[in-house]
C-alpha cells in the first residue's frame, strides 16, 4: 500500500534554519547553484524564493503536494515481491531549470536524432541501403531482439515508424555538455508525470511562475492526437482512435488513462477489440464499432498472439493481418525496437551523418560493444569502473553499476558477458549533474543526481518537443540510478522563455 | 459510444457500493437491536445475518460461532469473504481505477478516499458502530457525487442500474431472513417481535416513514412498505421501477415494449409489484414470493450482462 511522506516534526531542526543553509554544490555540475555557492543567473528568482522560505511553509506545501498525488491515485506498480505493489512516485519540489539558449540546442539535437532514427527504420524495413553500404554490420541488426522480420517490405502510414520517442539525456559534469544516454523508441512512458508535476507545481508555487516565465507543456496531448488523426486509413471519415493498454496491472496504467482522457480517445484493452475480415472493431454496448488508429502501449511481443507470442492475453488475435492489409494504423509502428537496442545506439551518430549528411548536435556517451572482441576484453578488465547494460532491456533492469556493486555481482555479470556478449554494452560511469533536492531528514537541501527525458513527437516532416521533459532524480545520497523502479523520484522541468 | 467493458465496470461500481452500504446497515441495526435482548437469543440472532449475504458455508469454515465479533470480522473485513464490506469497496475501487478516464475526477477521488478510510478504521480497531457509520456515509457521498458530477449518459444509467438492482435484491433478502427468523427461530415475546420488525425498518431507513402512516408494528404493513410502496427509495418496487427507466434509456425502446430479455423481465417484475396485493402475497407465502423476487433479480443481472456487457461476436 502506498503512503504519504512521513510527517516530519519541523521543531527538531534549529529554529531559524533555512533550506539552503550549508548547501555545498561540491565537485559535480550543479544545475541551480554555481561553484561559488551563488545561484546561477537564470535560477536566482526561484533560488531566492526557496532560500527565504521558512521550513514550516515548505513542509506544508510538500505535504499538500504529496497528498494530491495520493488522492488522485497517481501511483506506479513495482513487481519486487511477485505481486504488484502500488507506490507513489516521489516528487521533489525544487524544479530543474533550463535557460532558453541551452534548450534550443537540445531541441535541435533531438529533432535531428529522431528524424535519423525514422530514416534508419524506413531503410532497414525497406531497401536496406545502410547494410549494403556497410555502415552498420548486418549481423548486429538481424540479431536485435526486437528486429521484426514481418515488417520487411511492409508499408506503414506516412512512412512514420517512431511517432513518440523518449530520449534520455544527461549532463556530464566534466565537460558540462549534454550527452544522449539512450533512445526509447518503442513506447516510452513518463509524460503524464511531466504534465501532473507541472499542475502540482503551479498550485504549489503560483507566484514563482509569474516571476520566472516558464514555457508551457500542456499542449502535448493535443500534439500527439493530431499526429494520430493523420494516420487514419479511412479518408473522409472522422477517425476512431484508441489507446491500447495491457490493463490495470501495468506499471504505467495511470498514464494510459490520463493520456486517453486528455486526448479524448477510447482507452481499450485487448479483450475490447476483435478483428473480423482484417478490420479491427471494438465491442460497445450497441455492437461493433470500427477502429482506425491504435496508439498502443503494449509491446510488440504481446500485440497479436497469432503473429508473435502465442498465449498473450493482452493482445488482439489477427491484428497483424489487419495492419498488413492497411486497415489499421499503429503508433509506434511494429519493430521500432531495432532502433533503440543499446548496441544499435552506438551507431546513431553514424546514421545522422549517413542519412542527413549532418554532424550530430548531441553526442553519445562513450560506449563499448561487447560484441566486438577487443572491446569485450577491455570491458572484462575494467568491470568495477563501468556501467554494463543489457541491450534489449529498459527501466533500469538487467544493469550492473560497477563502482557500487560487490564482487559476487560483478563476477556474475562477467559470466553473463562471456556467455552472451552480443547482449551487452558498457559505458564509463558518467558524473551526472545535480540539482538541489529536499532532504527531510535534515530539513535542508542536498545536491542529487538527475537525468532528463524529453518526449519527441514526429509527424513525418518535423519533430515537436514540449519544452523540458521528465527530470528524474536519484534521491538516495550519492546514487546515480534514477529509475522509478530503483528508488528514483522526479522533478518539474522548467524551460525559461529567455536566458535570465 | 460506450465500450462493453466500461459499462461492465460502471454497473459493478454501482452494485459493489450498494452491497457495501446494505451490509453495513444490516450489521449495524442487528447490533443495536441485540444490545437489549436476553443473552441466549443474542447468540442465535447472528447466524441469519450471515445467511443474508449468502456466505454461510464460507463463514463456518473459519468461525465456530456467529457472534457480534465474528460477524463483524466476516462481514466487515474478511479477505476470504468476497462480499465483505472491505472487499466490496476494494472491488468498487478496482473498477473505478480501471475506468478512471471515464468517470469524474471527483467520483474517483471519493471512492479512493473511502478505500483509504476503511483501511485506517481497521488499523485503528474502530468499533462496529463507527465503522458502519463511515460506510453508510460513504454510500451517501457516493450517490451525491454521482448525482452532482456524472453526465446523464449511458454510463450513468449503468451505475444506476447496478445500484437499484442490488438494492432491490438486498431489500428482498433482508425481509426474507428476518421473516425466517420469526417463523423458525425460538419463540419470542410479542414485544421482541415488534423490536425485530422495527430493526428491519430501521436498517433500510424506512422507520420514520412507516410510523407516519401506521401506529402499530404489523408484519403485513412492514412487508407492504418494503415490497410494494412506490414512494420509498428502498422498496423493491421503487428500485425495479428505476431499473426499468434506466434500461429503457440505454436501449432507447419506449415504455410498454422491450428490446431485450433484461427489459422484458424487469417490466414483468414491475407489473407484479404494482398489481399484487399484500394479502395475496401472504396467502401464497411471503417466503415463496421473496424467493421469486430474488431469482428474478439474478436473472435480470444475467440478462443485462448478455445484452450489453459480454456478448458473443461471430468472426
Amino acid at each position: 500500500m502506498s503512503s504519504v511522506a512521513e510527517t516530519v516534526p519541523t521543531n527538531q531542526f534549529p529554529p531559524d534554519q533555512l533550506l539552503f543553509d550549508g548547501y555545498d554544490p561540491g565537485s559535480f555540475y550543479d544545475e541551480m547553484v554555481a561553484p561559488n555557492g551563488e545561484p546561477r543567473l537564470f535560477t536566482a528568482p526561484m533560488y531566492n524564493k526557496l532560500a527565504a522560505m521558512p521550513l514550516e511553509v515548505f513542509e506544508e506545501r510538500r505535504k499538500l503536494a504529496d497528498l494530491s498525488y495520493l488522492v488522485q491515485g497517481i501511483t506506479f506498480t513495482v513487481y519486487s515481491d511477485g505481486r504488484g505493489t502500488e507506490r507513489l512516485f516521489p516528487f521533489d519540489l525544487v524544479p530543474r531549470i533550463i535557460p532558453r539558449s541551452e534548450w534550443d540546442v537540445i531541441e535541435r539535437g533531438l529533432a535531428q536524432r529522431v528524424t535519423a532514427l525514422n530514416l534508419y527504420l524506413r531503410d532497414i524495413y525497406g531497401p536496406q541501403r545502410i547494410l549494403k553500404d556497410r555502415i552498420i554490420p548486418q549481423h548486429l541488426v538481424y540479431s536485435c531482439k526486437h528486429f521484426r522480420r514481418e515488417m520487411v517490405g511492409l508499408h506503414v502510414p506516412r512512412d512514420i515508424y517512431v511517432h513518440v520517442a523518449g530520449i534520455d539525456l544527461v549532463r556530464d559534469s566534466r565537460s558540462g555538455q549534454y550527452l544522449v544516454l539512450e533512445d526509447n523508441a518503442r513506447s516510452p512512458s513518463g509524460i503524464s508525470y511531466v504534465l501532473e508535476n507541472r499542475l502540482v507545481m503551479r498550485r504549489t508555487f503560483p507566484r514563482a511562475f509569474e516571476l520566472c516565465e516558464v514555457l508551457p507543456v500542456d499542449h502535448y496531448p493535443a500534439e500527439l492526437v493530431k499526429i494520430l488523426r493523420s494516420l487514419s486509413p479511412r479518408s473522409g471519415e472522422r477517425p476512431v482512435i484508441v489507446l491500447l493498454t495491457p490493463g490495470l496491472y501495468n506499471s504505467a496504467y495511470f498514464e494510459h488513462c490520463f493520456l486517453a482522457q486528455e486526448m479524448g480517445i477510447e482507452l481499450v484493452e485487448g479483450r475490447d477489440l476483435v478483428v473480423v475480415d482484417d478490420v479491427v472493431y471494438m465491442k460497445t454496448i450497441h455492437g461493433l464499432t470500427r477502429v482506425d488508429v491504435i496508439y498502443r502501449r503494449v509491446d510488440d511481443d504481446f500485440l497479436d498472439p497469432l503473429a508473435f507470442r502465442a498465449g498473450s492475453l493482452v493482445g488482439v488475435p489477427g491484428l497483424m493481418n489487419a495492419y498488413r492489409a492497411g486497415n489499421i494504423a499503429l503508433a509506434n509502428a511494429v519493430g521500432t525496437g531495432v532502433a533503440d537496442d543499446k548496441a544499435i545506439y552506438a551507431y546513431v551518430p553514424a546514421f545522422i551523418r549517413y542519412y542527413m549528411g549532418e554532424d550530430p548536435i548531441l553526442q553519445n556517451a562513450e560506449t563499448y560493444l561487447c560484441s566486438k572482441p577487443d572491446q569485450l576484453s577491455y570491458v572484462l578488465e575494467h568491470l568495477p569502473e563501468l556501467v554494463v547494460k543489457a541491450v534489449g532491456e529498459s527501466g533500469g533492469y538487467g544493469m550492473l553499476m560497477g563502482p557500487s556493486s560487490d564482487k559476487k555481482t560483478i563476477e556474475d555479470f562477467r559470466q553473463r558477458l562471456v556467455a552472451d556478449p552480443r547482449n551487452y554494452i558498457a559505458q564509463p560511469v558518467i558524473p551526472l549533474s545535480r540539482v538541489p533536492s529536499y532532504d527531510p531528514t535534515t530539513g535542508t537541501m542536498s545536491p542529487r543526481h538527475v537525468d532528463l527525458r524529453p518526449y519527441c513527437l514526429y509527424d513525418g516532416e518535423k519533430v515537436t518537443i514540449v519544452p523540458g521533459g521528465l527530470t528524474r532524480v536519484a534521491l538516495q545520497k550519492g546514487s546515480l540510478v534514477v529509475n522509478s523502479s530503483q528508488g528514483g523520484g522526479s522533478k518539474d522541468t522548467w524551460v525559461l522563455r529567455g536566458d535570465d | 459510444m460506450m465500450l462493453s467493458r466500461i459499462a461492465d465496470s460502471l454497473f459493478w461500481i454501482g452494485r459493489y457500493m450498494e452491497r457495501a452500504d446494505n451490509t453495513a446497515r444490516i450489521l449495524d441495526v442487528n447490533y443495536h437491536m441485540l444490545l437489549e435482548q436476553p443473552p441466549d437469543t443474542y447468540k442465535l440472532r447472528w447466524d441469519p445475518l450471515i445467511a443474508v449475504t449468502g456466505e454461510r458455508a464460507r463463514f463456518y469454515k473459519t468461525f465456530e460461532e456467529a457472534s457480534a465479533q465474528t460477524a463483524f470480522d466476516f462481514l466487515g473485513f474478511s479477505e476470504d469473504n468476497p462480499n465483505s464490506i472491505a472487499q466490496c469497496i476494494v472491488q468498487a475501487r478496482e473498477n473505478a481505477r480501471t475506468i478512471r478516464d471515464r468517470i469524474s475526477r471527483e467520483l474517483w477521488e471519493d471512492i479512493n478516499s473511502l478505500y483509504y478510510k476503511i483501511i485506517k478504521l481497521r488499523e485503528n480497531n474502530e468499533d462496529l458502530s463507527r465503522f458502519c457509520d463511515a460506510v453508510k456515509r460513504g454510500g451517501h457521498r457516493f450517490h451525491g457525487v454521482c448525482d452532482a458530477t456524472l453526465a446523464r449518459d449511458e454510463g450513468w444509467h449503468f451505475v444506476e442500474s447496478g445500484c437499484v438492482l442490488e438494492r432491490a435484491e438486498m431489500t428482498a433478502r433482508i425481509l426474507d431472513v428476518h421473516y425466517h427468523q420469526l417463523l423458525e427461530g425460538p419463540p419470542v415475546l410479542n414485544e421482541a417481535r415488534s423490536h425485530l420488525w422495527m430493526a428491519v425498518l430501521k436498517s433500510v431507513a424506512a422507520y420514520e416513514f412507516y410510523k407516519r402512516e401506521n401506529t402499530m408494528i404489523e408484519p403485513t404493513r412492514v412487508a407492504q412498505l418494503l415490497l410494494l410502496d412506490a414512494r420509498h427509495p428502498r422498496s423493491v418496487r421503487f428500485n425495479v421501477g428505476a431499473l426499468q427507466s434506466s434500461l429503457h434509456a440505454i436501449s432507447g425502446s419506449v415504455p410498454g415494449t422491450y428490446a431485450n430479455e433484461a427489459e422484458r423481465l424487469t417490466g414483468k417484475m414491475h407489473e407484479m409489484l404494482t398489481y399484487d396485493s399484500i394479502d395475496e402475497i401472504f396467502a401464497g407465502g411471503l417466503h415463496n414470493y421473496l424467493t421469486e423476487l430474488q431469482e428474478m433479480c439474478r436473472s435480470i443481472g444475467d440478462e443485462i450482462t448478455r445484452a450489453y456487457l459480454n456478448y458473443a461476436v461471430t468472426a
